[in-house]
């Protein structure tokens, strides 16, 4: 007879998508919980808010893992969430040993959980369980924690306390107010205390008590709630039963949507896109056969349809756009293990976190992210004692910061550290010339140097050289997403990387180029300028043509010879600026056509993978054209010219 | 049947997973409506705004513990005999006893078996039927 307690695969396998989902939600919990509650570590009071909200997350994962049948995250979470009773029931102060095993618990129970989602072995959950046996049976009970949250009752001092009552009815219901989302909007307001259910004149009244510093106007706001409120006088003492804390559980009133189909979404605007090219073309070529007014008319409906497709494309790109936070986030997790590992002090210093970026990018950026900062600690940070012999703060610093540029996210990593041993990396590749005439550091090709295959972690010099491993690893991934990253570091100050990463992959604003009859498009955000250049100011010094420009001189790449095309032979010439200061560069071709939306479609068939181009567009005749990555075709550039150079 | 003649489960549980699992355990009972819950406070006013015919209660949950919700419950004398069912991660025995006290019909751990589930969900709604 079948084991009724052991869950059919069938009925399984419907639900796993849901509770990897679910899982990695309550993981994302846990860790901002476990990082808020370090505070509380070795300290006589215990925040209760947190503890429970992190129980209710280990209780959640456990129940779930039973029902799907992973037994070994079942177990985990079960002994995760045993300590945690211990300390929300007071029996025990958290140490510091009780916290680094509830990390590595979780750390554990991550892997686990991935590693079924990806079929992998599972890893070794033996020890991580006696650990955290050790500790509970290991637990201190001749203190007792007290309890609270002692940020909130400090901040209490210049609030109000209101008492709402909120009375559930069907037509308050089908308007879409009801508890939740009562207690989201007092939420937005204040701090809500407590909720309990009454009954009064028997009917069912919700009681909600909230401590608030709102002004009158503010409650106003209110209104359409159709709460009664009163407020209460300060000594009416008022003992929150379900406390809240800052991450917990907040009504939302948004839906889940498989990212697949917001991509069939955006694959649907794109064809709309270019049915709106193929529109415009068709509408030129009747114009002389309407009248005058028809004409206009036509171009009024045309311009319309323009707009609100732009309109349309912006807000199905907001709609896949997350906060940064959910990546930053991991981050925090990630520098307190290596942190810990490396015996390095590091203070995290997060800014930007507000930024948004393609949900698309989230999963893609963990590991390079994951990466640069595991090498600014690892082989950045110097060890405490050298850093105080070097005039330093003892604890070493990472920087994390995002913002937006334009079409463009751009997240920096930095730590200020030793900086990259420049020496050191110009001694493992002596054919490689790092600095400039001047011997100021020529740093993209310190990064290009740094970021070669099979240089990587050869040996003691190259850890030492502060500039650690995978950075190959990086460099291709950053690419892969049609992102350019550069570095810049100052021997003992420390190093930066920063990334650029186009908003979204699917649709953007190009410039539309020829060069030699051949029609290229070129992603607007890496351009600052288009200028036209007379062929008759254009210099050449040792192999190079340069022009002066804003009076300075600005190196020039013909498109023209990067595809072994023919030059144009009479007329003025367009270029592209593409970088700033003395970066900067231009891109000459024969003319620029203008500014189109095009949608990106990708090459990713290896026989198709030609450098210095990264995608393709059509403009709505049907006819395909190559959208150049200029950053790909630049560095090519300056090889051939140092290679020139040097011969 | 028409859908007011339906009978009502209410599933309450703070696990949108859980709940899934749940209902898909009983859709084979048929004529039947789901509605869900995910924490205590939500349980209590879906209860108010129209009555259930069984109700399927996790305990730990956010805002009010699902023990709370019961026995606000129970003492509403329209909800007196609705069946409820207790479903949670098993682990407190003590609970089990607190459950019961409260007003339990049936007390189950999770993981549960979706053919128990059914057969206990059928046998409760057949002898509440009896006893209408």
């Amino acid at each position: 007879m079948a084991d009724l307690n052991q869950p059919p695969d069938d009925f399984v396998n419907q639900f796993l998508d849901d509770y990897f989902a679910e899982c990695e939600e309550h993981l994302a919990v846990v860790r901002a919980g476990l990082l808020n509650l370090e505070r509380f570590v070795d300290s006589s009071i215990a925040d209760t808010a947190q503890l429970d909200e992190l129980f209710r997350s280990f209780h959640t994962i456990k129940g779930i893992s039973g029902m799907v049948g992973l037994s070994p995250a079942e177990q985990l979470a079960h002994e995760m969430e045993g300590y945690l009773r211990v300390l929300r029931q007071g029996e025990a102060l958290l140490s510091k040993e009780g916290f680094d095993s509830l990390i590595e618990g979780t750390k554990v129970l991550e892997e686990v959980i991935n590693a079924h989602k990806t079929h992998a072995p599972a890893p070794a959950i033996e020890r991580t369980i006696e650990i955290l046996r050790e500790v509970v049976a290991g637990k201190d009970t001749s203190v007792t924690p007290a309890k609270g949250q002692p940020e909130q009752t400090q901040k209490t001092e210049d609030k109000k306390q209101w008492r709402f009552l909120f009375a559930p009815s069907q037509a308050r219901s089908e308007a879409g107010i009801n508890v939740n989302t009562v207690r989201a909007r007092l939420q937005s307001i204040g701090d809500i205390l407590s909720t309990t259910p009454l009954v009064h004149d028997g009917d069912v009244l919700f009681e909600l008590i909230v401590s608030t510093s709102a002004s009158e106007s503010e409650l106003d706001a209110l209104k359409d709630l159709e709460l009664t409120s009163e407020p209460i006088e300060p000594e009416e003492k008022v003992e929150p039963i379900t406390p809240t804390s800052g991450t917990s559980q907040t009504i939302s009133t948004s839906v889940r949507v498989d990212l697949v189909r917001l991509d069939q979404l955006m694959l649907l605007v794109g064809e709309l896109v270019v049915t709106r090219a193929r529109l415009e073309k068709n509408l030129k070529s009747i114009r002389t056969s309407v009248t005058p007014v028809q004409w206009r008319q036509l171009q009024e409906v045309h311009v319309a349809f323009g707009k609100q497709l732009r309109d349309l494309r912006n807000d199905v790109m907001r709609v896949r756009m997350v906060p940064i936070a959910e990546v930053f986030d991991r981050m925090r997790f990630v520098v307190r293990d290596i942190s810990r590992e490396t015996r390095k002090q590091v203070i995290l210093e997060l800014s930007g976190q507000e930024t948004e970026i393609d949900k698309f990018l989230v999963e893609r950026l963990m590991d390079p992210l994951l990466h640069l900062v595991r090498n600014s600690i690892s082989h950045g940070i110097e060890s405490e004692e050298q850093r105080i012999a070097a005039g330093k703060p003892a604890e070493g610093h990472i920087y994390l910061r995002a913002t937006t540029a334009g079409e463009l996210v751009v997240i920096e990593v930095g730590d200020d550290g030793r900086g990259i041993d420049v020496k050191s990396v110009a001694a493992q590749a002596p054919e490689v010339a790092l600095w400039d005439d001047e011997g100021r550091i020529d740093f993209d090709r310190l990064l290009e140097t740094i970021s070669a295959p099979g240089l990587s972690t050869r040996d003691h010099a190259d850890r030492a050289s502060g500039r650690g491993v995978g950075m190959d690893v990086v460099a291709r991934a950053i690419s892969d997403l049609d992102g350019s990253l550069s570095v810049f570091t100052e021997a003992g100050k420390g190093t930066t990387f920063r990334i650029e990463l186009p908003l979204t992959l699917a649709i953007t604003d190009a410039l539309i180029a020829t060069a030699d009859a051949q029609t290229f498009a070129i992603h607007r955000s890496s351009v600052q300028e288009v200028i036209e250049i007379e062929p008759g100011s254009i210099k050449v010094l040792e192999n190079n043509e340069i022009i002066l420009h804003r009076d300075e001189v600005l190196p020039l790449v013909r498109l023209s010879r990067v595809f072994n095309l023919k030059d144009k032979k009479e007329g003025s010439l367009h270029a592209f600026v593409i970088g700033t200061g003395n970066r900067a560069t231009g891109l000459v071709v024969d003319k620029v056509l203008g500014l189109r939306e095009v949608v990106v479609r990708s090459l990713s068939d290896p026989l198709t993978d030609v450098p210095g181009v990264g995608g393709a567009t059509e403009l709505g005749d049907g006819l395909p054209i190559l959208i150049l990555d200029v950053m790909e075709i630049l560095n090519a550039s300056r090889h051939v010219y140092a290679s020139q150079q040097s011969h | 049947m028409s859908v007011e003649n339906k009978r009502r489960i209410l599933i309450v549980d703070d696990s949108r997973t859980m709940r899934r699992m749940v209902a898909t355990s009983l859709s084979n009972i048929g004529e039947c409506r789901f509605e869900e819950a995910a924490n205590g406070l939500e349980a209590i006013e879906r209860l108010v705004l129209g009555p259930a015919d069984l109700m399927i209660l996790d305990l730990n949950m956010p805002e009010l513990h699902g023990i709370e919700v019961l026995k606000f419950v129970r003492a509403r004398p329209m909800y007196q005999s609705m069946p409820v069912i207790v479903l949670t991660t098993k682990g407190e025995e003590s609970v089990q006893r607190e459950a019961m006290a409260a007003g339990a019909s049936l007390y189950l751990t999770k993981p549960f078996s979706a053919i128990e589930l059914e057969a206990k969900v059928r046998g409760l709604l057949a002898e509440a039927g009896d006893k209408a």
